[in-house]
């Protein structure tokens, strides 16, 4: 849980996206930022393709599509793919170890069934409560990551389209005049 | 304090652990500069730690947020620009002494800081509105510009004050509304708070005092220098400083003075760290007073919904301020006082993280929605507190963990007094009293406790300014009571906290002190 009476802590979640993200010098971090790709999604770096196939289907019910984009459509997972490449190297055991892990479950619940992808929405989502139940790391990552990759500069490789900032309604002008908002409009 | 010791003729040597960065290299990059703290101290090589009493083993936590560049906190900070009254330097004697605090008077007052808190608003810029506050003290000159353009938090807030018979006013920003002495007006971008501004707007040292100091000629400014021990000679004056370059290589910088500007959390422990034969306990420390009194500022956050736009995201952080409750009536039985401001500095991603309701979901369609039903009408309703002196809150060394440096990190001992939990709390009351005032729709708020929170950028009171040298660490001029030729100046010196806006009395003290060691150098009293 963030920290809210922290001014820099309730900006910042800082118990949550500081904690996942924590091994990030700038330098790595500014390197990672090249331009978003256009067109078609880029080649997985980091992820296996069974990996990402897993990691998309997770932030895919985290953020869900609905009449607005989701996570898939935001091209989380690229985001992940490099940031563990990247400036989340640290966080790359957490992650291959928390998706094994996860296959294993999916198993042991349905027979037969060896990716987190391929179950039944409703099944995903009663697995990620469990996790989330049982204070799971590995879930708390995944959560925080899409969020972040949801919201983050586009050129982390998320956000792809700004599409999460058209969902809240952030506008990345950067440049404002009055009035900014309803209340001051009169 | 360069600019005014190289305008003065001296040759001046500034050592930064930071970087020396430019607006060219600030990003409106979220995740970078707020989530991952690109301007501020780095955790991973400057770990902290902390313990609520000395009774307790001190464990690692996030503990200070300080600006680790040239210009330091004021390249990240959010501007608000307010001067103490003259109830913050005597309210010791106007309300009493309270137990469990060593509150005390300074030795200064109001009156002496007047002329420098004048200075800091005309040499920086500060937009405002003199007499606009009922509560203002008394100024020799109005501000320079006008204040900044109201925006929707700044409107509610100022319904709502109307509604509790408040006075809502311009807010003092270090922010231009127009050029100002060859720097642009403010684009209005919104990423002030933890962010490094793009177009000089900002008021930092870092535009508006730092180019004037090198184009003396005799200020050289030394970044990525980390500063590990500072020398004395067996007369027990300073000679200099040892510090490590970028390549990690150890220098030692002679000096005939030395001026201590490294925060409330790293200047003590500078001080700690050069403990020697002469000074067994630490430089400057014969009281044993460094490192003690910490102070954060206190205060509340209540958070509240509304039914139209806000988009608090666009524009400078602060656009109104109350102070109403700057002095509180005796009858209450609480210490202190404080002041409110609406505002949303939640950019995206901290946003959606820490921003929703806490018994909100924080995954799966219903926070999806919240995401976007919230994010452009929510406003933060944001009480800043006193906080008390208390001798057993410190910065230490701690005894086993190290930095990147091998020198000891900085240990906190932290406990907020109980008289600071109840004046928290009636201020997060009155803050969300405010926003009903407003017409929030819905209102939520977080529990807070009496360990401190994480990330404080206000560290205040380690070196306490003080006439008695057994009580204190340096005099009324900013100069150790141990050491004539070492000063320490920023907001460690403070005595008590104000309420929660340090950095105008700082960048005051800074002008005041510039000006009396430059003095007393011409003097030959150094």
């Amino acid at each position: 849980m963030n920290d809210p009476r922290s001014r820099r802590g309730f900006l910042g979640a800082v118990g949550g996206a500081a904690a996942i993200w924590l091994a990030a010098p700038w330098p790595e971090l500014l390197a990672a930022g090249a331009p978003p790709p256009a067109g078609q999604p880029p080649r997985f770096q980091t992820l296996t393709p069974s990996e990402a196939t897993d990691l998309e289907a997770m932030a895919a019910q985290i953020i869900p599509t609905d009449d607005a984009p989701g996570a898939r459509e935001a091209r989380v997972v690229h985001f992940f793919d490099r940031a563990l490449g990247t400036f989340a190297k640290a966080q790359r055991p957490l992650f291959a170890e928390g998706l094994a892990q996860l296959k294993l479950e999916v198993a042991r619940r349905r027979a037969g069934v060896t990716s987190f992808a391929a179950l039944a929405g409703s099944e995903q989502i009663e697995l990620l409560k469990a996790l989330e139940a049982a204070k799971s790391p590995f879930f708390e990552a995944v959560r925080v990551g899409t969020i972040t990759g949801l919201l983050a500069n586009p050129a982390y490789g998320g956000n792809f389209g700004k599409a999460g900032w058209k969902l809240i309604g952030f506008e990345d002008r950067f440049t404002w005049q009055a009035p900014f908002g309803y209340y001051d409009r009169t | 304090m360069v600019r005014e010791l190289a305008t003065a003729g001296f040759k001046v040597v500034a050592l930064e652990q930071g970087p020396f960065l430019h607006e060219g290299d600030f990003r409106h990059d979220e995740l970078a500069v707020s989530q991952l703290a690109a301007l501020t101290n780095d955790f991973t090589r400057s770990p902290n730690t902390y313990r609520k009493t000395d009774q307790e083993q001190a464990r690692p936590r996030n503990m200070v947020a300080y600006g680790r560049a040239v210009g330091g906190g004021t390249i990240h900070y959010t501007g608000n620009l307010w001067r103490f009254h003259e109830i913050d330097f005597i309210e010791r004697s106007r309300r009493g002494p309270l137990a469990g605090s060593a509150m005390a008077d300074w030795p200064i007052t109001y009156a002496d800081l007047e002329p420098y808190y004048t200075r800091v608003e005309w040499e920086i810029g500060v937009s405002g509105q003199a007499g606009a506050s009922p509560f203002d003290p008394p100024r020799s000159k109005p501000y320079p510009l006008p204040p900044i353009p109201i925006k929707s938090t700044g409107v509610l807030l100022e319904r709502g004050a109307k509604q509790l018979g408040w006075t809502a006013f311009p807010a003092p920003m270090g922010i231009l509304s127009k050029p100002y002495r060859g720097r642009g007006a403010c684009v209005s971008c919104g990423f002030c708070e933890t962010f490094g501004c793009e177009v000089q707007a900002k008021s930092s040292t870092l535009v508006s005092m730092i180019p004037d100091a090198i184009a003396t000629g005799r200020c050289e400014i030394r970044p990525l220098s980390y500063v590990r021990k500072i020398e004395t000679d067996a007369g027990g004056r300073v000679t200099g400083v040892k510090y490590f370059d970028s390549a990690n290589r150890e220098i030692f910088q002679r000096a005939k003075a030395v001026v201590v500007c490294a925060n409330g959390a790293e200047t003590p422990r500078l001080l700690l760290m050069s403990a020697s034969k002469q000074f067994p306990n630490g430089l400057a420390n014969s009281s044993g007073m460094v490192g003690r009194h910490l102070m954060f500022n206190g205060g509340g956050v209540a958070v509240g919904l509304f039914d139209h736009e806000v988009n608090g995201y666009k524009g400078a952080v602060v656009s109104r301020v109350v102070h109403d409750l700057y002095e509180l009536d005796p009858k209450l039985g609480l210490y202190g006082g404080g002041g409110f401001d609406f505002r949303w500095d939640l950019n995206p991603i901290g946003f959606a993280l820490g921003g929703l309701p806490p018994e909100a979901p924080n995954w799966g369609p219903e926070y999806k929605q919240m995401l976007r039903d919230y994010f452009n009408r929510t406003v933060l309703s944001f009480a800043h507190t006193t906080s008390l002196p208390v001798e057993t809150n410190t910065i230490t060394l701690d005894p086993t963990l190290k930095d990147s440096w091998g020198l000891p990190a900085i240990r906190v001992t932290h406990r907020e007094h109980p008289s600071d939990m109840n004046l928290y709390r009636y201020f997060m009351d009155r803050a969300d009293d405010l926003l009903t005032a407003a017409g929030a729709t819905r209102r939520w708020a977080f529990p807070f406790s009496d360990v401190p929170p994480t990330q404080n950028p206000h560290l205040l009171g380690t070196c306490r300014m003080g006439s008695d040298p057994r009580r204190s660490v340096v005099n009324r001029f900013h100069r150790a009571h141990d050491v004539p030729n070492l000063f320490v100046v920023d907001g460690s010196s403070f005595v008590t906290s104000g309420r929660g806006q340090p950095t105008m009395t700082i960048m005051a003290l800074a002008f005041r002190a510039g000006a009396a060691i430059a003095a007393m150098a011409k003097r030959g009293e150094i």
